[in-house]
């Protein structure tokens, strides 16, 4: 009546089977995919020959990866930047529970829902001098010559706005549950101490919430990094490639112009920077949260 | 019922080590305790035993079966865990007819019905049967949870800390009702806790357990008076058992123990060990007395000079600590002894040699036998 | 100023602050609803004030029209998502389980597997998925659909799921294998019914990522199996531009996620972050 040991080990790679077979049927193109980098597989050529490290070479010597990449550092950079500092203030703001704020709560998850090629359009609408809302609202301020997302900045700053307005909600939503965990007697003595908020908020909030905040920072550099839908909805990377990041590059190498050995090399350069900065964002956070952890 | 066997336990967690080389045996129908602190492997053993956890060596065996890979479904044993594992979603009632309406058993419903209003009776908790266990106090639950166990027949109960979350009273209360239910039924229990008080009067026979190892095994009055060593000492009585430093002379021919200062001399012919080594002299406070007076002194009784150095009232009785040269001991006297007396008082402290006990620390504490 | 009028005073610019930034993250959707109950003539010369009407989704859905490609669209997206969110399910719940109550070798390089797949740049497994689909002919088809999409909905139920029943004792499953159950009903009868709503609200949220997800219909699809997100992109490249008609297809892509958002503000935030922050 007894159960086998080896029957009994095998128990959770049982129920992990299907999970494991699902990452194979994933895996499987992908290193199919890394062999497209040493071919030079396209459409055009469907019998591909050996070429080596030549598109790397190709790709790492040529100005469009370069100023994508550029475009693409840029823009997770500054929109990472912009969501988790307006996203904390708005997270603290809501924090003090006042009768305005609990009402705009409800709100807050809004734009997080909806999808970012929809958000795209949204705006595209929006940034229409023919039906959208911006170029009355800057006239009035007296601003002239509004021409849509036609210049390279504008294009940039457009495509900023739109990602902040739909992941600075999320950036909230964390630093917010960070804040409502925080313990309270700290703040009762620093508050009986006489102490000023910007110190209160530097030396207690800050530590204290900068695990929460640092999942969000995560998230979002990660996204931005391989940020698609957004900019090819509103700009597909223009004006000319004014916009054009690592992964629309890769969309227009590999599915425009069906050139899959470049597009490949494209994106697996790209992998490897998003690997690599997860791999020490999450180590660093693995820190952290170990460091809070301890201190409480 | 049947007999329950553990046979070289060990059981590892990474590099920790829960139950190192665990043996013991719950004879058919026998009310054995495992007796231990925090941390010394008590749910370990328990779980090993349940089949929920799998020991890295050693083996479990039912009425003399080998049972180490039989799964916990098919054991027949039934179990009350420390942390209730009450089915949240449930009410009472259906909590306790969970295990009866199992596919192993499937009792009828009349049946059912009947059995979990005998042993809700019995545990004081029938007017709750269709409240949801989420409205229930700690002590609420944890009488539901022993309720699961008992409602139910089973080779063995396996009970961890069932009346740790009572108050004092409805503790006394429930196992002088254990007890009547163990006696009646005769059913094989280990039962596992951190107060040697439960240990001490509901067992046949205790093991005390610390840190993952099997310190003795016997019956109360065996780990009462002849404990195998200081930690087993330790565990019965409170406050507990004095432990004095010192070391074995031998003073005219006779061996006796001398504290580190020499304040405290008790001569302790008999004793299996020899001159010079280290020991530890173990006198339960309970055994010690105060000297009032000048009435005659039985010749068994030894006397020593000490100083009053705490006194604490607690009803009836006085629990005082006097100072004997540099050690200190603990002593538990009626109050009206104990009464007239103030700090720093001279006093006698008075005591049968036959009740002390000599431990070797050199030697892992052990007990010197007499 | 000073003492209680300061800090009223210091509220009322907090509060000014917050329907400031509320005012500006909520316009664009009323933007979008404005436009898309506009008439043809009055979605270039006016912005709040016009005469609302519904023939933007009567012309969307068909409504007297006959067929509606939108319709297909939207069923389409339905689908996918739906069938995404099964298969993951499915398969996900089992390895959940057993990475939240078993350690055995390689539980840990499966989670970050998994993990990997959520921050992987999506065209890094699209580029030969899409030559491959092409070879076994699914391209363009929900069973090609669904499969791309678990990129998208597997880690998430994965792990959150993980972190649901870590949040359970073990205690509940090994009370009810003592109790006389065999270890499936165990789970069935004291695991499942407790993590139920848990398991819900990440199927909607998987299902609200699915819907949501553009790179994948976009770049695996061409007709048949083409979902509301690309064919909205689609229609505002068309050349017979009205807006009008964009913003109302574009409020029914968004009106799904919304609604399902409502059922789940919970679970949102360990959703979102993957079971790394729980409130």
């Amino acid at each position: 009546m007894g159960t086998p040991r080896w029957r009994r080990r095998l128990r959770p790679y049982l129920l992990a089977m299907p999970a494991v077979l699902l990452c194979v049927g994933i895996l499987y193109p992908f290193f199919v995919g890394v062999g497209y980098t040493v071919f030079n597989f396209s459409d055009a050529n469907r019998t591909p020959s050996f070429v080596g490290v030549r598109n790397f070479v190709d790709i790492l010597s040529s100005d469009t990866f370069w100023h994508s990449a550029q475009v693409t550092v840029s823009f997770a950079v500054v929109a990472t930047v912009v969501e988790t500092v307006v996203g904390v203030g708005i997270a603290l703001l809501l924090h003090r529970s006042s009768l305005v704020a609990r009402i705009l709560e409800r709100f807050l998850i809004v734009p997080l829902m909806v999808a970012p090629i929809i958000a795209a359009i949204m705006w595209k609408l929006i940034l229409l001098p023919e039906v959208g809302w911006v170029r009355p609202i800057l006239s009035a301020a007296g601003v002239e010559g509004y021409r849509g997302t036609d210049s390279a900045l504008a294009a940039f700053f457009w495509s900023v706005v739109v990602d902040a307005w739909l992941y600075t909600p999320f950036v909230a939503i964390l630093a917010l549950v960070g804040l409502r965990s925080l313990p309270r007697s700290p703040f009762e003595a620093a508050a009986v101490d006489g102490a000023n908020w910007w110190l209160t908020f530097r030396r207690l909030i800050l530590p204290m919430l900068w695990p929460y905040i640092l999942v969000a920072v995560i998230f979002r550099f990660m996204d931005c990094l391989k940020v698609f839908d957004i900019i090819y909805g509103l700009t597909a990377g223009g004006p000319g490639d004014a916009t054009t990041t690592l992964q629309i590059s890769a969309y227009l190498e590999a599915i425009t112009y069906a050139r899959y050995s470049r597009g490949m090399t494209f994106m697996l350069i790209l992998w490897v920077v998003v690997y690599a900065s997860s791999f020490v964002l999450v180590r660093y956070l693995g820190r952290v949260q170990s460091r809070a952890a301890g201190s409480v | 019922m049947a007999a329950l066997e553990l046979a070289g336990i060990r059981k590892t967690y990474g590099r920790t080590v829960a139950l190192d080389e665990a043996t013991f045996d719950v004879r058919d129908g026998e009310f054995f305790c495992l007796l231990g602190p925090s941390g010394a492997g008590k749910t370990t053993t328990l779980k090993v035993a349940a089949g929920l956890a799998e020991p890295s060596v050693g083996v479990v065996r039912l009425d003399g079966v080998d049972v180490t890979d039989v799964e916990p479904t098919r054991r027949d044993l039934a179990m009350c865990f420390e942390s209730y594992a009450l089915y949240p979603q449930h009410n009472v009632f259906d909590n306790l007819a969970f295990p009866l309406r199992s596919p192993r058993r499937r009792m009828p419903a009349e049946r059912t019905r009947q059995r979990i209003l005998d042993i809700t009776t019995l545990l004081g908790i029938d007017h709750l049967l269709d409240r949801p266990v989420t409205q229930l106090s700690n002590g609420q639950r944890q009488r539901v949870a022993l309720g699961r166990v008992l409602v139910r027949p089973a080779s063995a109960y396996l009970l961890d800390e069932p009346l740790s979350h009572l108050d004092a009273r409805l503790r006394a209360s429930m196992r002088a009702e254990l007890k009547a239910i163990s006696g009646e039924d005769g059913t094989t229990t280990l039962y596992v806790t951190h107060d040697y008080v439960e240990a001490l009067s509901l067992a046949d026979r205790i093991g005390v357990l610390d840190a993952g190892r099997i310190r003795q095994i016997g019956t109360p009055r065996e780990v009462w008076s002849e404990p195998a060593d200081t930690v087993v000492a330790r565990s019965f009585g409170k406050p507990a058992i004095n432990l004095v430093d010192g070391a074995i002379a031998a003073a005219g021919g006779v061996l006796t123990f001398v504290s580190t200062d020499g304040a405290l001399r008790l001569p302790v012919p008999g004793l299996r060990t020899s001159p010079g080594v280290r020991a530890q002299l173990g006198i339960r406070p309970r055994d010690l007395g105060l000297l009032r007076g000048a009435g005659d002194l039985p010749s068994s009784l030894v006397c020593f000079d000490a100083a009053i150095y705490v006194l604490e009232h607690l009803g009836r009785q006085t629990e005082v600590t006097v100072r004997v040269g540099a050690a200190l001991l603990s002593l538990v006297v009626p109050r009206e002894v104990a009464d007239g007396h103030v700090l720093d008082d001279k006093v006698v402290v008075t005591f049968d040699p036959a009740a002390a006990h000599v431990f070797l620390p050199d030697d892992g504490g052990r007990r010197v036998v007499r | 100023m000073s003492g209680k009028a300061g800090l009223r005073g210091r509220g009322v610019l907090a509060d000014l602050v917050l329907v400031v930034y509320f005012l500006l993250s909520l316009a664009p959707v009323v933007f979008i609803v404005a436009l898309s109950l506009k008439s043809n003539a009055e979605q270039t010369s006016t912005y709040l004030r016009f005469t609302p009407t519904l023939d933007n989704y009567r012309a969307v859905l068909g409504i007297g029209a006959g067929e509606s490609a939108y319709l297909r669209f939207f069923l389409a997206s339905l689908i996918c998502a739906v069938g995404a969110v099964l298969v993951s399910l499915v398969i996900g719940v089992p390895a959940a389980y057993a990475a939240a109550r078993f350690r055995f070798r390689g539980s840990e390089g499966l989670l970050f597997t998994l993990l990997s797949f959520r921050f992987a740049p999506e065209l890094v497994v699209i580029i030969p998925l899409g030559v491959l689909y092409q070879q076994l002919g699914l391209y363009d088809t929900y069973v090609g659909m669904i499969w791309a999409l678990q990129l998208v909905t597997m880690p998430l139920v994965v792990w959150i799921l993980r972190s649901f029943f870590q949040d359970l004792p073990p205690d509940l499953e090994q009370a009810a294998l003592l109790d006389g159950y065999s270890r499936r009903q165990a789970f069935v009868k004291t695991v499942l019914p407790l993590v139920r709503p848990g398991v819900a609200a990440v199927c909607l949220l998987a299902f609200i990522f699915a819907w949501n997800n553009f790179i994948l219909p976009f770049t695996l699809t061409s007709s048949e199996a083409q979902t509301v997100t690309v064919s909205s992109l689609a229609f505002l490249g068309g050349n017979q531009v009205r807006f009008n008609l964009v913003a109302a297809g574009a409020v029914m892509a968004v009106l799904p996620p919304l609604v399902l958002a409502l059922f789940i503000q919970r679970y949102l935030v360990r959703g979102l972050s993957f079971g790394a922050v729980k409130s």
